[in-house]
């Protein structure tokens, strides 16, 4: 039974998954198609959790839902807000077909290779603490920890940089 | 069969529900003393003569919001303009059940509880963007980017601040944050943090959109924020979140800060909650009290003053846990 529930759950948040992804590809507004990666997103977070990693979900959350998304939708509101007509041009059928199958090619490829090579499943998830994880940070993958922090620090400066420039510009 | 329904997933449904009532509850009383409060400070007749006490006024406010019609601006995106208060309202009943009212009364064992609460506070954010672009106007348009700018900006000294309490206790566990501190008042948290407490209470009230950060509503000087084309209850249920807000951060401040259900005698949920309508009246006195702050004021007062506070208060108690190994 409990094998039933967990099944469900899994499909429920993977049509969620699927289904957020779908929409904000084919949604007409571009705002609309940030609401559609939000739910994605949060389809995302509840796989996580569903896997017994509760911290990284939150983080998630916290992270693509609080800052990510609002920051693309500061980037949407300040470029092109009036050009949602334009966007919404008559349906190319065969580019539709072509781009579906490039996506389902790549994503079968990917379930391929996790199917062959992936990690044996085992029955009980177990969760780990944030204790826990700040150590294996600090001590086993301390280098590409360090290595993601460099490159958010590289993307910040590149981010302030570009803005003065355009201050300079004007 | 009891496999299939485990006890957790009842309790929590259970917990949802009373925290939903709780909620409401607060809502409508909270709308009535606001009004009171008001009216003392101010010298407002309403709240006195309307019904015993003023208290029809608060039903009279109650029939407004619901009785009015629900209108969607033309030309404006229906699913959006509409998204915007469900997502609003939508998360807080999350950040509550976790919360540790008692001893032994929360609603979900986790030991992430502070990162739960943090995570579903950024929808706030997210719907306020959508109800400003949604509403298919400038002014609220330039509402929500105010709005969004400052939530955005008084988020960081407020995470800031947690985190030093976090560090100090070494745990992000609100029921183990509540109990590591002691019944009396200098056992608190805020003894030993005062200036992470004044943080985050800054942060928290900007946060909440309360006075005097309101920027974002401010309803006469600024004609409105994001809410300016919600009518009825869509502007209803964008303020009930306002007040839920409200309520959250204060009880964030609570278990925190002072001591969670803690107290010099008989430790129980009511010490929680007079703690946490102590601090709701507090912010509650302060809008009446404050006048509202200039946009940058507002900004100068975060990114010069409590940014660079925080930061210093985060590295103190960093170095001062690691000499004397707090956790």
């Amino acid at each position: 039974m409990r094998e039933f529930v967990v099944q469900v759950s899994f499909a429920l948040y993977a049509a969620i998954t699927l289904g957020g992804a779908v929409w904000a590809v084919t949604a007409k507004s571009l705002v609309r198609a940030l609401l559609g990666l939000t739910i994605s997103l949060m389809g995302v977070a509840a796989l996580y959790v569903l896997i017994a990693a509760p911290f990284v979900a939150l983080m998630q959350i916290l992270i693509y839902v609080g800052a990510v998304v609002v920051l693309i939708f500061f980037a949407v509101m300040l470029t092109r807000a009036q050009s949602e007509v334009e966007e919404e041009g008559p349906k190319d059928v065969r580019r539709l077909w072509r781009s579906g199958a490039a996506g389902i090619g790549i994503a079968g490829l990917l379930a391929a290779a996790c199917l062959k090579h992936g990690p044996t499943l085992t029955r009980e998830a177990v969760e780990i603490s944030p204790a826990k994880l700040g150590e294996v940070f600090m001590g086993t993958y301390v280098l590409g920890f360090e290595a993601i922090s460099v490159v958010l620090f590289a993307a910040m400066a590149g981010a302030v940089l570009l803005a003065f420039q355009r201050r300079k510009g004007r | 069969m009891t496999d299939f329904i485990p006890g957790e997933l009842i309790r929590l449904a259970v917990a949802l529900v009373a925290l939903m009532g709780f909620i409401a509850a607060n809502g409508m009383m909270l709308l009535y003393v606001e009004r009171k409060v008001a009216g003392h400070v101010q010298r407002r007749p309403g709240p006195f003569e309307v019904g015993p006490h003023g208290l029809y006024q608060a039903l009279a406010d109650a029939g407004k919001l619901v009785g009015k019609q629900l209108a969607t601006p033309s030309g404006a995106d229906a699913l959006l303009f509409w998204t915007a208060p469900l997502m609003a309202f939508m998360p807080v009943p999350l950040m509550f059940i976790a919360m540790p009212f008692g001893e032994n009364l929360w609603g979900l064992d986790t030991n992430l509880g502070l990162v739960l609460i943090l995570s579903f506070a950024g929808f706030n954010v997210l719907a306020l963007c959508l109800a400003g672009w949604a509403s298919n106007n400038k002014w609220s348009l330039l509402g929500a980017s105010r709005a969004v700018a400052q939530a955005v900006a008084y988020e960081i000294p407020l995470l800031l601040s947690v985190l030093a309490i976090a560090l100090m206790t070494g745990s992000l566990d609100l029921r183990v944050l509540a109990s590591s501190q002691g019944g009396w008042p200098w056992q608190w948290n805020v003894a030993v943090q005062p200036l992470a407490f004044f943080i985050y209470f800054v942060c928290a009230v900007a946060e909440t959109n309360r006075a005097p950060f309101d920027l974002p509503e401010a309803e006469s000087e600024l004609t409105a924020g994001v809410h300016t084309e919600y009518s009825g209850m869509g502007n209803g249920i964008i303020f009930l979140a306002e007040y839920a807000n409200m309520l959250v951060v204060s009880c964030v401040a609570t278990v925190l800060f002072l001591g969670g259900a803690q107290g010099p005698f008989m430790p129980g949920p009511w010490w929680f909650l007079a703690k946490m309508y102590a601090l709701v009246t507090l912010i509650i006195f302060m809008r009446w009290t404050y006048p509202r702050v200039r946009f940058d004021q507002l900004l100068n007062l975060n990114w010069r003053w409590l940014m660079p506070l925080a930061l210093a208060n985060l590295v103190l108690t960093a170095f001062l846990t690691k000499l004397f190994g707090g956790a």
